[in-house]
């Protein structure tokens, strides 16, 4: 027993050696170098928080942040990116610790709830007096405004649209939609685009996430319903209810939408689109430069939503804004980065590399965007686009993801009527009413 | 020492020639099956990842990228390979050496409040990490952690430590006392007892916590991402992440990362399964 | 070697007597466990705890009050809590029992000894070691219907027909979470339970041999036995470290569709994040907390927890 003893101490001290040697380097190497230089005392670094860190953007952000740093020696950016999932939980622990960043770029939808909980910002007067505020469209100013507050920057606009394939029309034999086509156009084109044994759909139907309810709202405006009408709730009004039936009906008649979209999100419409199993989606601008490379940018186009029964229609707004917090520590270094982002040259580079618009009337105008037709669905679309609806109340933001996208996923397999869907939700958007 | 081939039955045989084999092909096909795909994928330029009909085998097989991921200046992977193996390293050496002293202490020692602090232990991870970050990002801020390696560390014992500590009780309950106490008899205290005797039969389980507590770390997305903002200060999972864009999933690049970060613990544990060995109890059972 | 220890030898009265001394020296091996543990988490659990009192929901500051149990009744109302708690059950039980099943016959035949032993055994490491958010994602373009592996090898091989719609169809969305979970789950149990059977001495299984015992037998009177603390310890631990995880829920299915997948846990997920209503949230987190300590206190008691063997 006492050589076995032995054999294990010695076993015993190597690994102690071993581990004492790691600890060793472990001690000395506690203090690692970090990355950030140590703050000069007084200048406090800019903290900028971006929320889509994908290769593209993260270039292009990275390239205006240093031009930005260059350019002026009175303040530096330091840009974080946060993958987009994580960024709005990561925003909210920082804003409730405390500590938010000095700007962030985020979704108009989120602004309503953060302007609620008192955490951002009144920019009423900068904006006010800043150089280009006339030259930023009514429609974006108000994607931004809370109250009578102005509440962020509108960085880019998008509203939705559809996408089409141009090479499947034209192999079928028929004649593009126009700009005012109807619903019976759109029905009759997703019908021929259906061919479930070749695996292609005629829509990609969105069924996950935000837009899955805010979809069908677009449509149920061209039927002449309201999400609001004179500060009541209306959307279950008789209206909505035959619009939701009618798009409901895509999946549930004719099915022309592929088996998956009672789970797709925005991810899904986009690929599923992009590898050609639908011939037809609803989107917004953003997903222009991944189509051209997925399907090529001749062989695709945008139109604008279609006319419904009730001669009308309506796409909504949304913005990019650039945000500014109340507990932000450096106001006046964000704000003229804020500012810097909209100037000329790097609002035409923000939108034009990723297919978003500007906001700035000037800059809509130049041939990059007026003359692309990818984009001329959108723009066609601006003259009936209004700011979404849902805006209006803080509360309704998150009662959609919560409440709203599994109502329209059961109506979407047909479990619950158009009905059931609207009258539930509507319960539950009165109570969030302030 | 190898189990010696018995002469068996029909039974016996039987388990260790076909059932042995076809038990392992399955094994590795089910686990393999999705990395296959990875690596497939990984190798595609983005026409063919595209294609219609799916496509299996690449016809063009590109590096580009596994170069694009590991030299981007936007994604460096080289950075977050570095990060992910520095954190992951120091929590498992840390928390293998906290939880080989707390779990002896536990299994051995009979004290009041034993059970309850197990059972406190285990409540500790009853709560959903998500709750924690507030809290949490309060305290390395204050502390001025924010953006190094010390506070992902830290982060990281709070779920390691708590199933390690379970472990090694459960891996020193099933050795029996006898051998310490014959060497206490000899004259060891319980330290001595437990260097000499314990600690190499356990070694297996060692081992695994070991294997255990780098492994969680090296997945472990929320905290990295909370308390960082640094991109050269992300792990590894938080930058895979980075191949996730607004409207589309980079499918190459994300697959080359996934691939490149499983190499580094794949090469762990070549090493520490070793440990994972008979041999070490063999004659110690009986005095 | 020994001392050797004359009866009628008067012994100094020693200032702390032994059992104090054992008890310290116990207490300090735990107190760098202990200091992790309260820094990290005991806290803030308390501070959850004190936010579920409250009604506290971020963009309505002005709402902001003590409201005692309001949160709880709430929660015994809300049909979805229900329907998770359920869903949470299914999960779990469903992940772990098949988790454990398949690991440890895994482990059995990683204990072999055969040629590339240490190469099949890392092989089956893999599926642990990518980030959950990551497995979703591979798994959600791998259940994808239309382009994605798993239905194209299917109609392929001719047995499927029809493309299924594995994520999005109400009775599927479990399963094929559940699978994808288990496939991830499989090198936890495989790895434990591979560490305690090397514990195992040889000899045992010989002397059984020798009197007569067959193959299932020994199975049954040596291994088992001898395993059952970590087999206690690893499914008690690993029923905890599932239900409180979100990670491939949120990312394959969202709890959805229509709630089908929703467990407790998303759920709270979904009342902090996209609610805002941190007082639900917190409330949902201690209800959970209570659930799983019952049930863990409970199948500690039943399994004899990890009393020493033998």
């Amino acid at each position: 027993m006492h050589e076995r003893w032995l054999l294990s101490r010695r076993k015993f001290l190597h690994t102690l050696v071993g581990s004492g040697v790691i600890a060793a380097a472990d001690l000395a190497w506690w203090e690692a170098p970090l990355i950030s230089p140590r703050k000069a005392w007084g200048a406090e670094p800019v903290r900028f928080q971006f929320s889509v860190p994908e290769p593209t953007r993260i270039t292009l952000v990275t390239s205006l942040v240093q031009r930005f740093n260059q350019s002026q020696k009175d303040y530096e950016v330091k840009v974080e990116f946060v993958p987009q999932a994580q960024a709005r939980q990561k925003l909210i622990s920082a804003v409730t610790a405390g500590s938010p960043p000095d700007v962030c770029q985020i979704w108009d939808n989120w602004v309503g709830q953060f302007q609620a909980m008192g955490a951002v910002e009144d920019l009423t007067s900068r904006a006010k007096a800043w150089r280009h505020h006339e030259d930023v469209q009514d429609t974006a100013w108000q994607t931004v405004t809370v109250g009578n507050q102005i509440v962020s920057l509108p960085l880019a606009l998008t509203l939705d649209a559809i996408f089409y394939r141009t090479d499947r029309l034209k192999a079928l034999g028929l004649k593009a939609p126009t700009p005012d086509w109807t619903w019976d156009d759109f029905l009759a084109i997703a019908k021929a685009f259906t061919k479930p044994e070749a695996n292609q759909y005629g829509y990609g139907m969105r069924g996950a996430g935000t837009w899955a309810v805010l979809y069908p709202s677009e449509f149920a405006y061209a039927n002449g319903a309201q999400v609001l009408k004179d500060g009541k709730l209306a959307i279950n009004s008789k209206e909505a209810v035959e619009a939701l039936a009618w798009y409901l009906d895509l999946a549930l008649k004719h099915k022309v939408v592929p088996p998956s979209a009672p789970t797709d999100g925005f991810v899904e419409i986009v690929e599923t689109f992009g590898r050609g199993v639908t011939s037809m989606y609803q989107h917004n601008s953003g997903s222009v430069g991944q189509q051209k490379k997925n399907v090529g940018a001749a062989n695709f186009a945008t139109v604008p939503l279609p006319i419904g029964p009730a001669k009308k229609r309506a796409t909504f707004y949304f913005s990019e804004t650039l945000t500014a917090f109340k507990a932000s520590r450096n106001k006046e270094g964000g704000w003229q980065f804020m500012s810097f982002m909209l100037d000329d040259e790097p609002c035409l580079m923000y939108g034009k590399t990723l297919g978003l618009l500007p906001p700035r009337k000037s800059i809509l105008s130049k041939p990059e965007f007026a003359d692309d037709p990818a984009l001329s669905g959108f723009v066609e679309s601006f003259p009936f686009a209004i700011v979404s609806p849902y805006l209006v109340h803080p509360g309704w933001g998150g009662r959609i993801d919560s409440d709203g996208v599994p109502l329209i996923q059961q109506a979407i397999v047909g479990k619950i009527s158009a009905q059931q869907c609207l009258d539930r939700f509507a319960d539950v958007l009165k109570k969030e009413m302030t | 020492m190898m189990p010696r081939r018995a002469q068996g039955d029909l039974a016996e045989r039987l388990l260790r020639g076909p059932v042995l084999w076809s038990g392992l092909a399955a094994l590795s096909a089910f686990a393999l099956g999705p990395f296959i795909w990875m690596l497939l994928t990984s190798l595609k330029n983005r026409e063919e990842l595209y294609a219609t009909p799916l496509q299996y085998l690449p016809a063009h097989p590109t590096l580009e990228n596994y170069v694009e991921a590991w030299t981007s200046p936007v994604t460096p992977f080289s950075r977050f390979f570095f990060n992910s193996l520095w954190v992951c390293s120091v929590t498992m050496v840390a928390t293998t050496a906290v939880s080989v002293l707390s779990g002896y202490a536990i299994a051995r020692f009979r004290f009041a409040g034993r059970d309850a602090l197990l059972l406190i232990f285990l409540a500790t991870q009853m709560f959903p990490s998500v709750l924690l970050i507030a809290p949490l990002l309060t305290q390395w801020r204050a502390l001025g952690l924010i953006d190094t390696y010390q506070a992902l560390i830290y982060s990281n014992f709070s779920f390691t430590v708590p199933f390690t500590v379970w472990m090694m009780v459960g891996y020193f309950s099933s050795i029996p006392r006898d051998l310490e106490e014959s060497a206490m008899i000899d004259g060891c205290n319980h330290f001595g007892a437990l260097c000499r005797v314990v600690l190499p039969l356990a070694a297996p389980g060692i081992a695994a916590t070991a294997i255990f507590a780098f492994v969680v770390s090296w997945s472990e997305l929320l905290f990295a991402i909370s308390f960082t903002t640094e991109t050269d200060m992300r792990t590894l999972s938080a930058g895979l992440l980075y191949m996730v864009g607004q409207y589309e999933v980079q499918w190459g690049p994300l697959s080359a990362g996934v691939i490149m970060s499983t190499v580094p613990v794949a090469i762990l544990f070549v090493f520490l399964q070793r440990h994972l060995i008979h041999g070490l109890t063999a004659g110690a059972v009986k005095g | 070697m020994t001392a050797v220890v004359a009866l009628g030898d008067r012994r100094p009265r020693p200032l702390i007597s032994l059992r104090v001394r054992q008890l310290m020296v116990g207490y300090s091996y735990l107190l760098p466990a202990a200091l992790c543990m309260l820094a990290t988490v005991v806290v803030p659990i308390a501070l959850a705890i004190k936010m579920s009192l409250y009604n506290d929901i971020l963009y309505k500051p002005q709402d902001y009050r003590f409201i005692g149990l309001g949160n709880y009744m709430r929660l015994a109302e809300d049909p979805v809590f229900w329907l998770s708690l359920w869903n949470s059950f299914v999960w779990v039980f469903g992940s772990v029992g098949l988790q454990f099943v398949a690991g440890f016959a895994a482990a059995l035949l990683l204990h072999q000894a055969f040629r590339g032993r240490a190469v099949v055994r890392t092989l089956t490491l893999l599926p642990w070691i990518i980030p959950g958010v990551v497995v979703g994602l591979i798994w959600e373009w791998l259940y994808q219907p239309n382009y994605g592996v798993i239905n194209d090898l299917l109609m392929k091989a001719g047995l499927l027909h029809d493309r299924i719609a594995w994520l999005s169809s109400p009775d599927l969305a479990m399963a094929a979470v559940v699978f994808t979970n288990v496939w991830r789950g499989i090198p936890f149990f495989a790895i434990m339970l591979l560490a305690g059977l090397q514990a195992i001495p040889g000899e045992l299984y010989e002397a059984a041999h020798v009197d007569g015992a067959g193959v299932l037998a020994r199975f049954r009177h040596i291994t088992l036995p001898l395993l059952r603390p970590i087999i206690v310890v690893a499914t008690a631990t690993r029923i905890i470290w599932t239900f409180n995880y979100a990670d491939l829920i949120f990312v394959m299915t969202s709890g959805g569709p229509a709630n089908a997948t929703q467990i407790t846990s998303t759920y709270t997920l979904l009342q902090a994040y996209s609610n805002l209503d941190f007082g639900y949230a917190a409330a949902l987190s201690v209800v959970l907390l209570i659930v799983m300590l019952a049930f863990t206190a409970a199948y500690l008691r039943l399994t004899r927890g990890v009393e020493e063997v033998g």
